[in-house]
């Protein structure tokens, strides 16, 4: 087992090293930090200085080390864009984003597992058929699509939640939440709700076939032939059965949910790191897009490792495979 | 077993009577290949007779906030109402949504070459090869098409610049989502190749002489046909949603050229003023085409393998 | 005669496809004393298992009971809610199932599933269940109970899982086990070891058993009883040693003489019957056997026989035969 979790932390190390070398070379050939740092009317000395100072006469192998001894050091270059260091900007938009995405976590959690609990042991229920009927709306609903509905309906016709924003924040020194204002959660409702439509859709639909598929299995014919009460069957034995293959796919979807998560806050206007990611995209702000490709790589490797690394505490048979 | 009849064979099947049995065993997918079949033929038919409202003379600014027909102030010429520029919003809507077609199946086709292409490779070469091209494809499963997309548009302006051509940015979006693709594609045949690569038949192809292209079409495409549609037609939706999103956030098509995202970008600007037909109607065509399409995908791939369900 | 503990009569299964109702189980009609071990035996498909589930309603869809009256000690279980219908299930009726791989749910440890069961049924605090459930692997002879408890099943072998899914099934102290092949998925070397625990639990508990199977050995080894199926209907039930002896319907024959057996010049000797059995849904009028029936006449091509008692024996045959198979 310590050798199966060593080698695959080493293979995500890998996968981890060529995506920030992809985001290295994205920065070395697109990025010009030369006409970005330097003033039109710069001579050739004051070039040349630049070149030396940044390193850029160096072998592309070197270059790479620095860039990843630099974004080990937390240096993560400067933006073209507010010649801003990138840490900084990363820092700033931080909160926004964790706090929308635990709000949706929070919502997807509370809304998603037990309606998906619901039509997995009730599937020919009419609450079933229509909780069903707005999953597929859901998955296929493009998240912007959700936005705008929900500004519709809550912000221009009932006019009761804002549209965009955060509302009032409280500083708490680094951090900067909207979770202790009344307006702060009034305005995370709307775009946690956008944000966790795809989750809460996807779980359901998870759930159901799983639970579907174990509810044949003979092992719960065999409670049932022990007697053992239904809500015990469903929701300890056949709920313990599903928990791998949907914390799995719900991992797998995570570059999906922070491609939502962009579209989101543009919708609402959420100062996070999605907005800062599109408004550097727009400006072509390549040393801010390619921390965010790197941040994205490992934020899904990570939580991918960590979800197959807590195989054998979900599931008793992993171990033995392996 | 060949001289056996089949009994439905005896009585030869109308159109009609066809239609209404898959009607009866399957509305929800009968119903969206007809939204399917609608939609295509708007798309397809007004832009034949209509101006393009994108043009200066498809703009009639006095004409500019129409509403829809039913409301006061309707313009019988504008039964879905104008935006903001006076663009009839139901021919700018087929303009819209035969870019978004195109979009979407351009992407579909790219990320088929490609990822078909390099299946192939990995599946018949192996090796190292083999290793590099799905270790490539490991890495690019953290970055859905959206944010693929994003990436690749946001590279390619650093390299053209912010000022692209309409018909530059419509190819960045086709390319940036159709590789984003290739790795479905790859895999699936990259697994049929590996499979039928050594079935006795393809060995004895070899000894009599039959060159892997020969193999290819001959054993290989026949049996990844199915899947490779079932795929396609997913991510079909995928790529029409894409490409809406990637215009919607400014990103995609520019905003003068016509497609469903622009529309909605556009029109997302007045729905706080009232004018919300501008964004809702693009909203509902699109979420009507791509549910019919998913509906249809969903079906295909149930019919294909009912426990792909499990794994998608 | 003493009154049966368990009776089941006119018990009809059918199956539902599409627009069409295919008999399962044609009029089943039988019954098991207190103590009593009735074997069911039949090739695959002729109904052995859907009768065990039928029992305590355990069918799967498309299978549906749809008629037939089914007595446990006097009590009716066919009419039972399905609350009640739980407190049987697994409390006086105990099931055996067939493959110990798939029975047992792998996320759960084996204590776990046998304390659930046991408090189920049983007004027992935790550690009186826990230490009841410790019991019960001993007894069906399990090495350190205590430690196996907290087991998960794939840490056990196949044998010792079977051994398991025989305590959950008999932990409620249950007065019937219905065992569904409980030997087919073994190891043949495993195979008589749990046939022997099951025949010492039975002795000891005095629990009456329903031993569904397809193998004449297990039956010959276990029942006292013997009710042969064929294509969904009894076709004969008789003791086991007349039955051995004297089969009155012509495939308990067929089947008797189908087993290999070793003739006196050391050689061994199988006689298959011809043909095979009707699938679902494709009887033939009259007799199900008739098509492959060496005595068969026209009657048995348009009626179906019912069941007749003579002597020891029950059989549905109108032309039984009469000669004993021990010389």
């Amino acid at each position: 087992m310590l050798t199966y979790t060593a080698s695959r932390i080493g293979q995500t190390i890998i996968v981890l090293l060529i995506i920030s070398f992809i985001a290295f070379l994205l920065v070395a050939n697109l990025g010009d930090p030369l006409s970005a740092l330097l003033s039109a009317d710069a001579t050739v000395a004051e070039r040349a200085a630049l070149i030396k100072q940044l390193g850029l006469e160096q072998p592309m192998l070197s270059r790479f080390a620095s860039f990843l001894t630099n974004f080990l050091q937390g240096d993560l270059g400067t933006s073209y864009r507010t010649q801003e260091p990138v840490a900084k900007l990363i820092v700033e938009r931080l909160p926004a984003t964790v706090e929308l995405a635990f709000v949706s976590l929070i919502f997807t959690i509370f809304v998603g597992i037990p309606a998906g609990i619901f039509c997995g042991v009730n599937p020919k229920s009419p609450i079933s058929r229509g909780i069903m009927l707005f999953s597929i709306t859901g998955i296929t609903l493009p998240n912007f699509v959700v936005g705008i509905a929900l500004i519709a309906v809550f912000s221009v016709q009932l006019a009761i939640l804002p549209s965009f924003g955060r509302g009032e924040t409280v500083s708490l020194g680094f951090w900067s939440t909207g979770l202790l204002t009344v307006s702060g959660w009034q305005a995370i409702i709307l775009p946690a709700i956008t944000l966790s439509t795809f989750q809460i859709t996807f779980i359901i639909r998870m759930l159901r076939t799983q639970l579907m598929e174990v509810g044949q299995s003979e092992h719960i014919r065999f409670a049932r032939a022990r007697g053992v009460p239904e809500t015990t069957i469903w929701f300890h034995y056949a709920v313990k059965n599903t928990l791998l293959p949907v914390i799995t796919m719900l991992g797998l979807q995570l570059g999906n949910i922070i491609a939502f998560s962009v579209v989101t806050e543009n919708v609402f206007a959420w100062p996070g790191l999605g907005s800062l990611f599109l408004q550097s995209i727009q400006a072509a702000d390549i040393p801010v897009i390619a921390i965010y490709l790197i941040f994205v790589g490992a934020v899904f490797m990570i939580i991918n490792l960590a979800v197959e690394l807590s195989y054998p505490l979900i599931d008793p048979r992993v171990l033995r495979r392996k | 077993m060949s001289n056996v009849t089949l009994p439905s064979a005896a009585a030869p099947r109308t159109f009609r009577s066809s239609f209404f049995r898959a009607m009866r065993n399957a509305p929800g997918p009968t119903f969206s290949a007809l939204v399917i079949l609608a939609l295509a033929l708007y798309a397809v038919i007004v832009p034949m007779f209509a101006v393009n409202p994108f043009e200066l003379s498809g703009m009639s600014v006095l004409d500019a906030f129409t509403p829809p027909f039913w409301m006061a102030d309707a313009n019988p010429d504008f039964p879905l109402g104008a935006d903001d520029q006076g663009r009839n919003l139901l021919t700018a809507m087929a303009y819209g949504l035969r870019t978004s077609i195109i979009v979407g199946m351009l992407s579909v086709l790219i990320g088929l070459v490609v990822g078909g292409t390099l299946g192939l490779v990995a599946g018949f070469v192996g090796g190292r090869i083999d290793a590099l091209i799905m270790r490539f494809a490991d890495v690019q499963l953290a970055y859905p098409a959206l944010l693929l997309a994003m990436i690749i548009d946001g590279a390619s302006r650093a390299v053209l610049g912010n000022e692209r051509s309409a018909g530059t940015a419509i190819t960045i979006v086709v390319v940036s989502i159709g590789i984003a693709f290739w790795v479905q594609y790859a895999r699936t045949i990259r697994s049929s190749v590996m499979i039928e690569r050594d079935q006795d038949y393809v060995s004895a192809a070899r000894i009599t002489g039959r060159s892997n292209i020969g193999i290819i079409f001959l054993h290989i495409l026949p049996n990844v046909m199915a899947p490779v549609l079932v795929i396609a037609t997913i991510n079909l939706g995928i790529a029409i949603i894409t490409e809406a999103t990637l215009s919607f956030l400014g990103i995609g098509i520019p905003i003068t050229s016509p497609s469903l995202g622009t529309l909605i970008r556009n029109g997302n600007n007045f729905l706080q003023s009232g004018e919300w037909w501008i964004s809702i109607w693009p909203c509902l065509i699109l979420v009507f085409f791509v549910v019919a399409v998913n509906v249809l995908g969903d079906h295909l791939r149930d019919i294909y393998n009912p426990r792909l369900r499990l794994r998608s | 005669m003493s009154m049966p503990l368990l009776e089941v009569k006119d018990l009809t299964v059918t199956l539902s496809r599409q627009d069409r109702q295919i008999m399962a189980l044609d009029n089943v009609s039988f019954s098991i004393k207190p103590g009593e071990v009735l074997g069911i035996v039949g090739e695959s498909g002729a109904g052995k298992s859907i009768t065990g589930a039928a029992i305590i309603n355990l069918l799967v869809p498309p299978l549906r009971r749809t008629s037939g009256i089914i007595t446990l000690a006097g009590e009716r279980l066919d009419t039972l809610s399905p609350r009640a219908l739980r407190s049987v299930r697994g409390g006086r009726i105990g099931f055996v199932f067939q493959d110990p791989m798939t029975s047992l749910n792998p996320v759960i440890t084996i204590g776990r599933q046998l304390i659930d069961t046991i408090r189920t049924h049983l007004r027992l605090g935790r550690d009186q269940a826990r230490r009841k459930a410790i019991d019960w692997l001993d007894r069906v002879g399990l090495p350190n109970p205590d430690l196996t408890l907290d087991r998960y099943p794939h840490q056990l072998s196949g044998g010792m899982r079977q051994r398991v899914v025989i305590a959950l099934a008999l932990c409620a102290d249950p007065v019937l086990l219905i065992a569904d092949e409980p030997t087919t998925a073994l190891d043949v070397s495993v195979q008589a070891h749990i046939l022997q625990l099951l025949r010492d639990l039975h002795r000891e508990s005095g629990t009456s058993m329903l031993l569904i199977t397809h193998d004449l050995g297990v039956i010959a080894k276990m029942a006292d009883t013997v009710a042969v199926f064929y294509a969904g209907r009894v076709a004969e039930i008789s003791p086991v040693k007349e039955l051995f002896t004297r089969p009155r319907h012509p495939y308990t024959e067929g089947l008797i003489r189908a087993t290999p057996a070793l003739t006196a010049a050391g050689e061994i000797q199988l006689n298959p019957i011809a043909g095979a059995m009707p699938g679902l849904g494709a009887l033939p009028n009259g007799c199900g056997f008739n098509p492959r029936c060496p005595k068969a006449q026209d009657d048995c091509r348009t009626i179906v026989p019912p069941l007749t008692q003579q002597d020891l024996s029950a059989f549905a045959c109108f032309h039984p035969l009469e000669r004993s198979l021990v010389q």
